[in-house]
């Protein structure tokens, strides 16, 4: 560890949040101190979330791809899974990126001090690692403390029931799977463990799967997902209890109320923010009900100039909210009028098919009594689609009727998650329907779906039915 | 049944008006004056009582949004006879009866649009700007929704943003209008609490309001300040008389005929009386007048005004004044309480001080401060004798006045003073 013991900045939490702010706060010039409990930077994405879990999707996906090449005519023998050797993969994966990032920090001369940080006062922090306690004092600091996942209180402890970073270490496959939630982690565990060969069983409490979108944006998913999982919506779990050879589960909902068996069961119910055992009391910095630090446009706390961001601060919790919301906390810190001011943060849901959307969706739009008009382009009509085997899938945009602006946007199918960039930047350029449809895009492409669901809107469109008269 | 518009009412040329509070929630049931919302407009803050009783049944505003005369507050549903029995409202009487009633004449829109922008925390506005024109904004501490967009379908491009900038740095942006365009960056702040104990406070409402105009008055005016000084023994011996004599409840403070005599001298010297058109090089010379008369609330500073002073007599002023002052300190006055004033007073007799220089009320061109009087001992040719002697100060827009002038002025103010006879000329 570093001899400095006070610095301009210290940072609380090495995820992307919290090594992006130390390194913006070093890029501006000053002295930062980075406490991470874990051994390497990088936080539940690098480590336990956004990384390893893409990259046993991507294998799944390799799996489904081989499946669905049967239809050119292309067959596959079954695959052979070395469950060893992917583990593998992931991890250096993880070890690439995580050693890159502290190579990043060395660079900056950011002090990185590994240890449980809890703040003793408005001032200081008391970091507790290997080597006993030691204290940090500082000017400012940046609180990025992530969030851990939500455990439901009657859950027994049993190793079979496994939160997300259990089920990202690939331990085993059971043959059946139960995944309690089904948001975005749910579905993508989903389709890893089912390309592995589990049955998968999925427990909703909401009427649809991935409830904060629109049901007509997830629908092309649930309706390929449905024929290979059990999928319950409307659904909740009452009970859980450990036996020798299996856990049974009680359930109770609209089409089924009654007690299961699993070998395995996955709570992804949600992510609840690490607000407590650092000393928040001690420094002073005020939380919601929910946990959630308050904090202003500037990322600033109830304490002036103690900061927060990223999943500590509230929904949505993901790394590129976080990212961004450190870059203002470090500039603002460094004295620049910077504050977080994004129009709109993009969700994607890493399925096959994958689901990305922005800005508002239609039941927001409606519940804040906006009137828009919503082109939608359903992906069976697109030509690069359907060459690629994607003809499951639509584009949807939808733009204020009285501005012309785009307000939202929503995309199911290949690589949804790409395409739906060209939405976020039409929404915070301020694009209307006639901007995206006389922007060129190339053909076939799947980005082209973008533009004929704003040409049915221009009243321009020509790949699909005559547009309305207006 | 009968559902009942209740609409904000007419404001008059004011431009801001903010809903401070809304008592009222749907399904509340309310009686006949009942106060529904508080608006706040320049100086005041009034409560737009119900014109009927009835039930709430769907509010239009939320606290913070800026609202203008006739937009919609809230839809009252009220029991058919009540509202076929009411008056009409006089339709003269704003101060009286705010809220002007409309009668809904169909069932309510199914959609009532919201002004809210799109997932945005930046103002509300029709104007839009990308990322990067949004940040040079808060760099500069420049409002978009001021900047004039010159971008294709009203986008706010970047050069817009510097020529609001230099407009506003040449002192040509915003003459009379936006309170940000004078803004001048703050000096930066220090960690106080480094040095010991703080507690942080918020602005009061009427603060938050003034300060912006006080300011643009301080910076926009070139201001001067003459003193001068007016002997009252006489004065005061009358006024005493007066109050002796008085049977109701009028009371005459110094005040009252310090308002006679200034009104006699902004008729001698009518460019007191005026205000200056600096774009079109002229003066508005105002055959009015109506004197502002500043008054020290537990809220803060508001300023009355006496109307037509010339044509009232001591005893009228006296009533009003007695009138406008507890109205001002109850936070009731009416907007047109505080309008129209074509010169101002403040007093800070009644609390000390030997001499002050009060800020010109832009857009009028001089302020008269008064000081708490003293006896003075005078020279009359064998021996000094005591004078009750009232210290004032003129503050003047010297654009427009010039020094000598302000010095004439202030003499006739102390003689009109002195021998309110002369205010009778």
């Amino acid at each position: 560890m570093s001899e400095q013991t006070h610095f301009d900045v210290l940072v609380l939490g090495g995820g992307p949040g919290g090594y992006t702010a130390a390194f913006r706060a070093a890029d501006l010039g000053l002295s930062v101190c980075l406490v991470e409990q874990r051994a390497m930077l990088g936080g539940v994405c690098l480590n336990v979330g956004c990384i390893p879990s893409k990259t046993l999707l991507h294998a799944a996906t390799i799996i489904e791809e081989a499946q669905d090449a049967a239809d050119f005519g292309i067959s596959f023998t079954a695959p052979s899974i070395d469950l060893e050797q992917l583990r593998e993969k992931k991890s250096q994966i993880i070890e690439q990126l995580t050693s890159g990032l502290a190579q990043l920090a060395k660079a900056r001369k950011v002090a990185v001090v590994t240890g449980t940080g809890t703040f003793s006062d408005q001032n200081s922090l008391t970091v507790a690692g290997d080597q006993g306690e030691s204290s940090i004092t500082f000017d400012h600091a940046i609180i990025a403390s992530g969030s851990r996942p939500f455990a439901l209180p009657f859950a027994p402890d049993d190793p079979r029931i496994w939160n997300s970073t259990d089920a990202l270490a690939l331990s085993e496959v059971p043959k059946r799977l139960l995944i309690i939630g089904g948001g975005i982690i749910g579905l993508e565990m989903a389709q890893v463990y089912h390309a592995l060969g589990s049955e998968i069983t999925i427990v909703e409490m909401e009427k649809q799967i991935i409830p904060p979108a629109d049901k007509d944006l997830v629908q092309p998913l649930f309706l390929k997902l449905k024929k290979r999982y059990t999928i319950l919506t409307g659904t909740k779990v009452t009970a859980l209890t450990a036996e020798d050879d299996h856990i049974a589960v009680d359930i109770e909902g609209p089409k089924d109320s009654s007690r299961h068996e699993f070998d395995h069961v996955l709570v992804a119910v949600g992510r609840r923010p690490n607000s407590e055992g650092i000393g928040l009391e001690a420094a002073g910095v005020s939380v919601t009900e929910r946990g959630f630090i308050t904090v202003d446009d500037q990322q600033r706390t109830s304490v002036a100039h103690i900061f927060a961001i990223g999943d500590v601060v509230g929904d949505p919790m993901l790394a590129h909210k976080a990212t961004h919301q450190a870059k203002v906390a470090a500039e603002v810190i460094a004295g620049h009028k910077a504050a977080f001011s994004a129009l709109t943060i993009p969700s994607v849901a890493y399925t096959n098919p994958e689901i990305g959307w922005m800005g508002l969706t239609e039941k927001e739009a409606r519940d804040q009594g906006i009137a828009f008009d919503k082109g939608k382009f359903s992906w069976g009509a697109s030509g690069r689609a359907l060459t690629s085997g994607a003809g499951i899938g639509a584009t949807k945009a939808l733009f204020d009727r009285e501005t012309g602006r785009i307000i939202g946007a929503g995309i199911c199918g290949a690589n949804a998650g790409e395409l739906i960039h060209e939405a976020v930047l039409a929404l915070e350029m301020g694009a209307d329907a006639e901007d995206i449809s006389k922007t060129i895009h190339a053909h076939p492409t799947l980005a082209e779906t973008f533009a004929f669901a704003a040409e049915i809107v221009d009243g321009s469109i020509t790949d699909g039915m005559p547009a309305k008269k207006k | 049944m009968a559902i009942e518009k209740i609409i904000v009412p007419d404001f008059g040329d004011v431009q801001e008006i903010t809903v401070v509070d809304i008592y009222v929630k749907p399904g509340d049931r309310v009686e006949v004056e009942d106060p529904l919302i508080a608006l706040e407009s320049e100086k005041a803050v009034m409560d737009i009582p119900s014109p009927a009783s009835g039930t709430v049944t769907e509010i239009s505003v939320s606290e913070g949004d800026t609202v203008a005369s006739a937009d919609l507050i809230l839809l009252l549903e009220t029991a058919a006879v009540d509202s076929a029995g009411r008056d009409p409202q006089p339709a003269d009487a704003p101060a009286e009866t705010p809220a002007a009633p409309e009668q809904a004449e169909e069932p309510l829109p199914a959609v009532e649009k919201e002004p809210a922008a799109p997932a945005a925390e930046e103002p509300a506005g029709d104007f839009h700007a990308s990322p990067s024109v949004r940040s040079s904004a808060r760099e500069l501490d420049v409002d978009l929704a001021l900047v004039t967009a010159t971008g294709p379908k009203g986008r706010i491009q970047k050069e817009d943003l510097l020529n609001y900038v230099k407009q506003a740095m040449k002192g040509g942006a915003q003459a009379g209008g936006g309170a940000s365009a004078l803004s001048v960056p703050s000096a930066p702040l220090e960690d106080f609490s480094k040095f010991g104990e703080i507690e942080a406070q918020e602005l009061g409402r009427i603060q938050k309001i003034s300060g912006p105009h006080l300011h643009r008055s301080w910076i926009s005016i070139p201001h001067v300040t003459h003193f001068d000084e007016a002997d009252i023994t006489e004065l005061e011996k009358f006024r005493k008389q007066m109050n002796a004599e008085q049977k109701d409840d009028i009371k005459f403070s110094p005040l009252v005929f310090v308002i006679k005599g200034v009104v006699a001298t902004l008729k001698e010297f009518e460019l007191f009386n005026c205000s200056l058109d600096s774009e079109a090089g002229k003066l508005i010379l105002k055959r009015y007048y109506h004197i502002g008369i500043a008054v020290d609330t537990p809220n803060g500073l508001v300023v009355p005004v006496v109307k037509d002073a010339d044509r009232k007599g001591i005893r009228e002023i006296a009533r009003e004044l007695g009138t406008l002052s507890s109205d001002a300190r109850g936070g009731k006055l009416a907007i047109t309480d505080m309008q129209g004033a074509t010169f101002t007073i403040s007093s800070l007799g009644g609390i000390g001080g030997t001499g002050f220089t009060p800020i010109v009320n832009s857009p009028q061109v001089a302020i008269l401060g008064l000081s708490r009087s003293y006896m003075k001992p005078i020279w009359n040719g064998e021996s000094f004798v005591p004078r009750l002697t009232l210290p004032f100060s003129l503050s003047y827009d010297h654009r427009v006045i010039d020094g000598a002038e302000a010095a004439r002025f202030c003499r006739a103010l102390g003689s009109n003073i002195e021998d309110l006879r002369r205010a009778l000329l």
